[in-house]
C-alpha cells in the first residue's frame, strides 16, 4: 500500500518585512506538496491547486547521457521512440490524442534525466495517465519504428548542432571539458551511434532505465489528488521494478593545464566557449556561484555585457553562467564576437573581467542586485502549473526531497562578497580552463572548396 | 481490438481472484471526451478599465496569489507604418527607450532596472510598440517611475544611438549565419517587395545604416501618444492606488494626431510562383519555406482560418504536413504552417528542414498536402478534434493573469470587442466543415506560392526541376 507523508513545512509571508504595504504574503505552494510512494517504487508527487486552469502531469525518469555506455545518445533516442507508437496505439497517436484535447505535449533530454510532461486541462488527466502508462508498459520498439525515428533525430542533430555555430561550440567545448566522465559526450549523441544504434541495444535500454522503481510523476495543478493517485496506482503502479538500475562509475581526474580547440566554421559572427570545472547540484557553494552568474551576466549592468558588448562594442553578447548536474558541474562562459572583431581581444577581455573577481571583491550594491534578481526568478517560477511540476519534480527526482523556497531564499541572501571571490578563486582557475574558438576555416583549406562535393 | 482483448482477460482474472464482478475500466482513449469546462477568462470583478481624459486607456487585471507585477505600455502603430526606405526605424526606436531616460543615462537605467531585479522590454512588431516592465509589487513607484521615463522621457542620446545602430548591423551580418533567419527574411521578401512587409521589422543593412538618434526621436514623438496608447497592469495591485499613480505619471501627456498605419500590401502575393535559393554551401540541412499572402487579424475568417490551419500544420504532431513529412517518411524533424495576423493580410508560411539530398521528395510531399487541403479540406472528424484543441489550448494559453492582460491589449491594438475573449471557444464551435472549405479555396494558393530554399545551391539546383525559373542569392 502507497504511504503518504508531508515532507515540506510551510513558509509564509516571506516578504511581509518589506517596506511597501501592497505586498500579498508569498506562500510556497510547494509546502502543500505530498510525496507518495507506491509499492512498485514509483514516486508520486502531488500539488492541487484549483484557481488554475490547468493540470500540469510530467513523468521524470532518471536517465540521462551519464548513464550511456557504447552508445551515446540512447536516452534521447528513447525520448522520440517514446512517441512512437505501443501496442494499443499507433506511432504519434499518443500525442495527438493528448494534442487533440488543446494540450501540451512534449519531452526533453538532459544529461540526468528524461522528462516527459503533459500539460491538460482538469478532465484529460485521466487520458494522459492511461497513455503514459500504455507507453511505459507496451512500447512499440521494432525496426521500422527505430529505422524512421533515427532519420529524425539525425535531422534534429544538424538542426542543433551541425549547422549553427554556437551548437558546434558546445558540443567541442564539453568533450574538452570532461574526458572521462560521459557528460563529455552530446546528450543527442554522435552521428554515428544514432546511426548505429539496433533494436537489441534500445530494448535493454528500456528494460534497464524506464523501471517504475527509477521514475518519479510529478502532478501540479487543477486535478484531485486520491482520483489521480488511485489512476496511476492501477496502472504504472502495477508494473514491476527493477531489481538493479546500473550507475555508470567513471570519475573525472583531475585537470592539468589548460586545454584549447579550434572549430572551423563558415560563419560571419565567430564564437569564444569557454569552461571550468564546479561542483555537482546541491553544494553548498552552489549558491555563490549563482551570484557570481548574475553578476557577470544578467542584465544591461552586468558586468560581461558593460565590458564587452556595451564599452568596448566588439561582441553582441557574453555571459557566464554555472551549470550544475547531478555528479559535476561546470562555469561556463560563452561571447558571441561581432563580425569583423578579433576573438582574441574578446577572450582578453572576458578572462580580465573572471580576474577582477578573483581579485577583488564584488561591490555591495552588486551584491544586493544579484540576490534581487535570483529572488525574482524564485518567485516568477511559481506562477505556472508547469513551472511548479518541474519544481517538484526535478527536486525529488535529484535531491529525494521538495527544497522549501524559504531554504532557498536563506542560502542565497547569506552569500557575502567573500564567499562570491572565494568561489571564483576556487573554481576560475586558468590551469583547469577549457577554451573554444569558432571560427571561419584559413581560406586556402576550405574544404568545400577543395572540390570533395561532399 | 487488442486492446478490448487484453481487457477481458484482465477484466475475467479479476473475478478469478476476487470472486465478484468487477469490470476493468476501459482506456480513458476509448471514451469520449468530456466536456471542457469553460471557466470564465478572469476571475470576477479582477479587471477594471478607465480612459484618461487624455485618451490613454487603462487596464488593471487584478491577482494577488504573488507578490509581483507586470506594467506595460503599447502604443497603436509600429514597423507597417513607416516606408520601405526607412524600415527599422520603429525598432530602432524602440531599442533607444531603454538606453537613457529621465535623469539617467543607459547604464544608470540598466542598474536602475537591475537593482530591482526587475525586466524591462521595449520592443516594436508590426503594428505596435510596447515598452514592459515586470518586478515585485513592493517595488510598484519605482517601477512605474521607470516605465514613464522610457516611454515618456526617452534622452536619444546621439552616442547611444551610434553604439545602438552598430550593434544592429553586427547583429544583422550575424543573423546571416543562421538558416533559419535568412530563410524567413527571402521568404518575406519574395512574397511581398517592395512592400513594408517584404523587409523585416529590423531593417536590412543597407537602411539600418540611416538610423540615428534624430530619426528615432521624430518617430517616438509621432508614434507615441496617449490617444493611440494602452496602459496595462496586471498582478498584486489595488486597482484605484493604481490609477491614481497613473494619472499622476501620465496625466501631462498630451494628445496628438495618430499616425498613418501603412498602406496594405497587394491583394495577392506574390503573382505567380518564384523560386529562391539563397547559397549557403557548407550546410548538410536544406531549409524550406513556401508562402504567399493571408489574412488580416480582423479577417471575418480568422477563427475559420485558424481551426483549418490546427489541421494543416498548426498543430504539431497531429497536423497533415507532420504526420506527412516526419510521421511516415521521417524526412525531418518539425514542420509548421501559420498565417501571420497583422493589421494589413501577413504572410502565409510553410516551414521546415530535412537533409540537402532529400530536399526535393520533402517540397514535393509539402505541395501535394497544400494541394490536398484544398481539395479534400478537414471534413467532420478533423474539425471535430481542431475545435477541441482550438478551446482547450486557448483556455490553457490564459493560465497567468499577465497572459490575459496581452491578450486583451492584443484587442485593444486591432480594435476588436472587448468580449472576444469570452465569446471565443462558443464562435470556435459554432465554425462548420462547409466555413473550413471555403477559406480552404479562398486562402490556401500554392500553385503560385513563393518557395525558398536555404543550402548548397550545387546541390539543391539540380533538383529543382519543373518548379518554374529559379534564381539563386548569396546570404
Amino acid at each position: 500500500m502507497p504511504n503518504a507523508r508531508l515532507l515540506v513545512p510551510a513558509v509564509i509571508g516571506l516578504w511581509c518585512a518589506a517596506s511597501g504595504a501592497r505586498v500579498a504574503a508569498l506562500e510556497d505552494p510547494a509546502a502543500r506538496a505530498q510525496v507518495t510512494h507506491l509499492d512498485n517504487g514509483l514516486v508520486v508527487v502531488t500539488l492541487e491547486d484549483t484557481a488554475t486552469p490547468v493540470v500540469s502531469f510530467q513523468m521524470w525518469v532518471k536517465v540521462g547521457s551519464r548513464d550511456e555506455a557504447g552508445y551515446s545518445g540512447l536516452a534521447h533516442l528513447f525520448e522520440h521512440m517514446m512517441f512512437n507508437g505501443s501496442e494499443h496505439l499507433g506511432p504519434e497517436q499518443h500525442a495527438q490524442l493528448v494534442t487533440a484535447r488543446g494540450g501540451m505535449i512534449n519531452a526533453y533530454t538532459s544529461n540526468d534525466q528524461t522528462v516527459y510532461f503533459d500539460d491538460v486541462t482538469r478532465e484529460s488527466l485521466p487520458l494522459v495517465i492511461d497513455l503514459e502508462y500504455e507507453r511505459l508498459a507496451y512500447l512499440d520498439i521494432s525496426e521500422e519504428s527505430l529505422n524512421r525515428e533515427r532519420q529524425v533525430v539525425l535531422e534534429e542533430r544538424s538542426l542543433r548542432i551541425e549547422d549553427t555555430p554556437m551548437g558546434r561550440a558546445y558540443e567541442a567545448l564539453l568533450a574538452l571539458l570532461w574526458q572521462a566522465l560521459p557528460y563529455r559526450t552530446p546528450v543527442i549523441g554522435w552521428r554515428s551511434d544514432v546511426e548505429k544504434a539496433t533494436v537489441e541495444v534500445c530494448r535493454e535500454f528500456f528494460a534497464t532505465y524506464y523501471a517504475p522503481n527509477n521514475i518519479v510523476v510529478a502532478i501540479a495543478g487543477d486535478f484531485d489528488t486520491a482520483d489521480a493517485l488511485a489512476r496511476l496506482e492501477r496502472t504504472i503502479g502495477r508494473l514491476p521494478a527493477a531489481e538493479v538500475i546500473p550507475r555508470n562509475p567513471t570519475e573525472e581526474p583531475e585537470q592539468r593545464g589548460e586545454r584549447r580547440a579550434t572549430v572551423h566554421f563558415d560563419l560571419r559572427g565567430p564564437v569564444l566557449a569557454a569552461a571550468w570545472h564546479a561542483p555537482a547540484t546541491g553544494h553548498a557553494d552552489g549558491e555563490a556561484l549563482d551570484v557570481l552568474s548574475q553578476i557577470l551576466s544578467d542584465g544591461r549592468s552586468s558586468r560581461l555585457y558593460r565590458s564587452l558588448v556595451h564599452d568596448a562594442e566588439i561582441a553582441l553578447s557574453a555571459s557566464g553562467g554555472y551549470w550544475e548536474m547531478n555528479d559535476t558541474g561546470a562555469f561556463l562562459a560563452i561571447a558571441g564576437v561581432r563580425p569583423g572583431e578579433s576573438i582574441d581581444r574578446v577572450e582578453q577581455l572576458f578572462f580580465a573581467e573572471i580576474e577582477r573577481v578573483r581579485r577583488e571583491p564584488v561591490h555591495a550594491a552588486e551584491l544586493d542586485k544579484a540576490k534581487r534578481q535570483l529572488e525574482v526568478s524564485l518567485v516568477n517560477g511559481l506562477a505556472t502549473s508547469h513551472a511548479l511540476a518541474a519544481r517538484i519534480g526535478g527536486d525529488i527526482a535529484t535531491f529525494g526531497r521538495i527544497r522549501p523556497l524559504g531554504e532557498r531564499l536563506e542560502r542565497i541572501r547569506a552569500v557575502t562578497a567573500d564567499d562570491v571571490r572565494r568561489v571564483a578563486r576556487t573554481y576560475l582557475v586558468t590551469d583547469q580552463r577549457s577554451v573554444v574558438h569558432v571560427v571561419p576555416p584559413p581560406h586556402e583549406a576550405t574544404p568545400r572548396e577543395a572540390g570533395d562535393g561532399a | 481490438m487488442r486492446r478490448a482483448c487484453v481487457w477481458a482477460l484482465v477484466a475475467f482474472c479479476l473475478v478469478l481472484a476476487q470472486g465478484c464482478g468487477l469490470l476493468a475500466p476501459k482506456p480513458a482513449w476509448e471514451i469520449p471526451a468530456p466536456p471542457a469546462s469553460d471557466r470564465p477568462i478572469a476571475r470576477d470583478g479582477a479587471l477594471t478599465r478607465v480612459e484618461l481624459e487624455s485618451g490613454l486607456r487603462v487596464l488593471v487585471h487584478e491577482d494577488h496569489r504573488l507578490p509581483r507585477i507586470a506594467l506595460s505600455l503599447t502604443v497603436r502603430r509600429g514597423a507597417a507604418s513607416e516606408p520601405p526606405e526607412q524600415a527599422g526605424a520603429v525598432s530602432f526606436m524602440a531599442e533607444l527607450l531603454e538606453r537613457g531616460a529621465g535623469d539617467r543615462d543607459a547604464l544608470a537605467y540598466a542598474e536602475a532596472i537591475d537593482a530591482l531585479g526587475a525586466s524591462f522590454a521595449a520592443s516594436a512588431d508590426w503594428d505596435a510598440v510596447s515598452v514592459g516592465i515586470s518586478g515585485l509589487s513592493r517595488d510598484f513607484d519605482a517601477l512605474l517611475g521607470l516605465l514613464a521615463d522610457a516611454a515618456l522621457r526617452p534622452r536619444f542620446d546621439p552616442r547611444e544611438a551610434v553604439r545602438a545602430r552598430d550593434a544592429l548591423l553586427a547583429a544583422l551580418e550575424r543573423a546571416k549565419d543562421d538558416p533559419a533567419t535568412l530563410a524567413g527574411w527571402r521568404a518575406a521578401r519574395a512574397v511581398y517587395a517592395p512592400h513594408r512587409f517584404g523587409l523585416p521589422v529590423s531593417g536590412t543593412a543597407e537602411t539600418a545604416a540611416r538610423l540615428d538618434a534624430k530619426v528615432a526621436r521624430a518617430y517616438h514623438a509621432r508614434a507615441f501618444v496617449p490617444n493611440g496608447a494602452i496602459l496595462s497592469v496586471s498582478g498584486d495591485v489595488e486597482p484605484e492606488a493604481v490609477i491614481a499613480a497613473l494619472r499622476d505619471r501620465f496625466g501631462a501627456w498630451r494628445k496628438g494626431a495618430l499616425v498613418d498605419p501603412g498602406a496594405p500590401p497587394p491583394a495577392q502575393a506574390p503573382a505567380q510562383r518564384v523560386v529562391v535559393v539563397v547559397d549557403r554551401p557548407d550546410l548538410g540541412q536544406a531549409r524550406i519555406v513556401v508562402g504567399h499572402e493571408g489574412i488580416a487579424r480582423t479577417d471575418e475568417d480568422r477563427i475559420a482560418v485558424s481551426l483549418f490551419n490546427l489541421v494543416l500544420g498548426g498543430s504539431g504532431f497531429s497536423s497533415r504536413l507532420m504526420a506527412s513529412l516526419r510521421g511516415k517518411e521521417g524526412l525531418t524533424y518539425g514542420v509548421s504552417s501559420g498565417y501571420s495576423l497583422r493589421r494589413a493580410p501577413g504572410p502565409f508560411f510553410v516551414s521546415t528542414f530535412t537533409r540537402v539530398e532529400e530536399l526535393r521528395p520533402a517540397l514535393d510531399i509539402l505541395l501535394a498536402e497544400l494541394e490536398r487541403a484544398r481539395r479534400e479540406p478537414p471534413g467532420e472528424d478533423e474539425l471535430s478534434w481542431a475545435r477541441t484543441l482550438a478551446t482547450g489550448s486557448f483556455s490553457m494559453g490564459l493560465e497567468t493573469s499577465d497572459a490575459v492582460t496581452d491578450a486583451l491589449v492584443d484587442l485593444d491594438v486591432y480594435g476588436l470587442p472587448e468580449d472576444s475573449l469570452d465569446t471565443y471557444r462558443t464562435r470556435v464551435r459554432a465554425i462548420t466543415a462547409d466555413e473550413i472549405a471555403a477559406v480552404a479555396r479562398a486562402h490556401l494558393h500554392p500553385e503560385r506560392a513563393a518557395i525558398v530554399l536555404v543550402g548548397p545551391a550545387a546541390a539543391i539546383v539540380p533538383q529543382l526541376e519543373g518548379l518554374g525559373p529559379v534564381e539563386v542569392v548569396k546570404p
